[in-house]
């Protein structure tokens, strides 16, 4: 399991409010932490590494729950 | 005698299993060891398979995993995960090209408007509406949702996601605009756009300007929204009918049945309900595109919209690819004379396409999904979405009733005409402009992506 600092429920949310949500999150969140993002939209399963390797940030791993998509990633 | 019998019973069994596989061909593998335990019952071999889902054995399902079946190849490579945005345009296109073939291309809104028009006959509001099972364009709509739902249960992708109350007031307002702009500007983003581009529409091309105008805003909008709004989509959400994860999922059967559904109506509309017995093929095809829809999370507003936020170049580049063969389809369908030079081409020059694409281009980028992708997440069950579609069952009937009269008759021919290209380029000159203006599109979404010059994210 990944120890994470702060967590991001962006559930029963569909594109691209997921993704604004995240960006607007890493760039409060110190270097080095680590966020639990939660969402159910599928597309968020593809978009979030994607973004992830775009703007250099560790996309650590995906978890799926139950329709639920937990994603981790460590802020550069 | 003995040895016989056994014999035979192997037999059998080897028959019955074998036996299996046709039915289980468009079956998910999850859904298979559920046929296997019910035939291993009949032969009395019974598998744990059944049994492990009611009594959670679940440390002796790593140990034993099932066989994999011969399907399952096929099953990751479909349902697995999404499909690129260029392989769904390019099945999208040949689709469409079989569309027009038949009748006459891909469109959406038409669709959407078709069942508008009932309801409000069916309330009394308005009359003359083409009943429903006579509207290709109703029916195809139907059965996209159908494809859509399908193949998001077959993908283990359903569920009803039931956003913060703003999103949902965001996706009625999102369909209302998209209802308003697509019946000024005579036309979505498939008529107007991924079919109209490929007809080699002049107005096509200025719809897509007013989009751009209307998407930059939408996205303004939403950014400065979450900064001073974040309660909006913020709240109590819920999650219904998820397939869950740590058992097997009867999605994927259920989606074999929706399909089937779809493919049985489609089939009865054939068997006298069509007035033209090709619309099997037109029906069919509906069906086909919900699945590449949902597969592909085929997303205009993705692609218009990143160049604003993350500068994503990919849906571009699909869309393009898309488009391209789209138009070559359609020009050998054209100059054959086997389709009507001006199918997909409007009176929308220029003044209804750019106000009805600015309008559109708003709509859109606020509910999340055109009039397609809102179909389509519909079916995936987007209740954002849903509320897209309400937007637009209402709005796009009453548009064409009290609305489009009115300002088409404000305007001056001049600003009303009904451009195909060829007309003035000739179709080596159409193609070649087409050719110029996508390419150049292509290098300025790359661009974009390099520098960042336009994005926000």
């Amino acid at each position: 399991m990944v120890n994470t600092d702060e967590t991001l429920d962006c559930k029963g949310l569909s594109c691209p409010m997921p993704i604004i949500k995240l960006a607007k999150t890493m760039k409060k969140m110190p270097s080095g932490k680590v966020l639990e993002m939660l969402g159910t939209d599928p597309g968020s399963k593809e978009d979030v590494p994607k973004w992830c390797k775009k703007t250099g940030n560790e996309f650590i791993e995906a978890v799926e729950e139950s329709g639920v998509y937990k994603f981790y990633i460590r802020k550069k | 005698m003995a040895e016989k019998a056994e014999q035979a019973e192997t037999t059998e069994q080897g028959w019955q299993v074998e036996g299996a596989g046709p039915d289980t061909e468009t079956i998910a593998p999850n859904s298979q060891p559920e046929k296997k335990a019910e035939f291993a019952e009949n032969v009395e071999e019974a598998k744990p398979a059944k049994i492990a889902e009611e009594t959670p054995d679940a440390e002796e399902t790593p140990e034993e995993p099932p066989e994999p079946g011969i399907f399952d190849g096929l099953y990751s490579t479909l349902f697995g995960r999404s499909w690129e945005m260029w392989v769904g345009c390019i099945i999208l296109s040949v689709l469409s090209i079989g569309l027009f073939l038949i009748a006459s291309p891909w469109g959406s809104s038409g669709g959407i408007l078709n069942w508008g028009q009932n309801l409000f006959d069916a309330a009394g509001i308005t009359s003359g509406a083409k009943p429903l099972l006579e509207s290709t364009y109703g029916m195809l709509s139907i059965l996209m949702l159908i494809g859509a739902l399908g193949s998001a249960l077959l993908a283990k992708e359903f569920a009803i996601r039931v956003p913060p109350k703003g999103e949902m007031a965001k996706g009625l307002l999102g369909g209302i605009l998209m209802g308003i702009g697509a019946i000024i500007g005579m036309g979505c983003t498939i008529g107007n756009f991924y079919s109209g581009w490929a007809a080699l529409s002049g107005g096509a091309l200025v719809f897509v300007v007013g989009l751009f105008v209307g998407v930059f805003i939408a996205v303004k909008y939403l950014l400065w929204e979450m900064e001073n709004h974040p309660g909006l989509s913020s709240g109590n959400t819920k999650t219904l009918l998820a397939a869950k994860t740590d058992q097997t999922s009867l999605q994927p059967l259920a989606g074999v049945a929706v399909l089937g559904i779809g493919a049985a109506v489609a089939m009865l509309y054939n068997g006298g309900i069509a007035s033209e017995k090709i619309l099997i093929g037109f029906t069919l095809i509906g069906l086909m595109i919900g699945v590449v829809l949902q597969r592909s999370r085929f997303c205009i507003v993705r692609t218009l919209r990143e160049t604003f936020l993350t500068g994503d170049s990919e849906p571009t580049a699909g869309l393009i690819a898309g488009i391209l063969v789209g138009m070559f389809g359609f020009t050998i369908i054209k100059i054959m004379g086997i389709g009507g030079e001006m199918v997909m081409v409007q009176g929308n020059f220029w003044v209804p396409a750019i106000v009805g694409g600015i309008i559109f281009g708003l709509g859109m980028t606020i509910a999340g999904g055109c009039t397609v992708g809102s179909t389509w997440r519909a079916g995936e069950g987007h209740v954002k979405l849903w509320f897209a579609l309400i937007g637009l069952i209402t709005f796009l009937p009453l548009t064409a009733e009290y609305i489009k009269p009115a300002f088409m008759d404000m305007l001056p021919a001049a600003m009303k005409q009904k451009i195909f290209l060829p007309d003035t380029f000739g179709y080596t000159g159409s193609i070649c402009l087409m050719l110029l203006i996508l390419l150049l599109w292509y290098i300025f979404a790359k661009w974009n992506e390099e520098t960042g010059k336009l994005t926000a994210l």
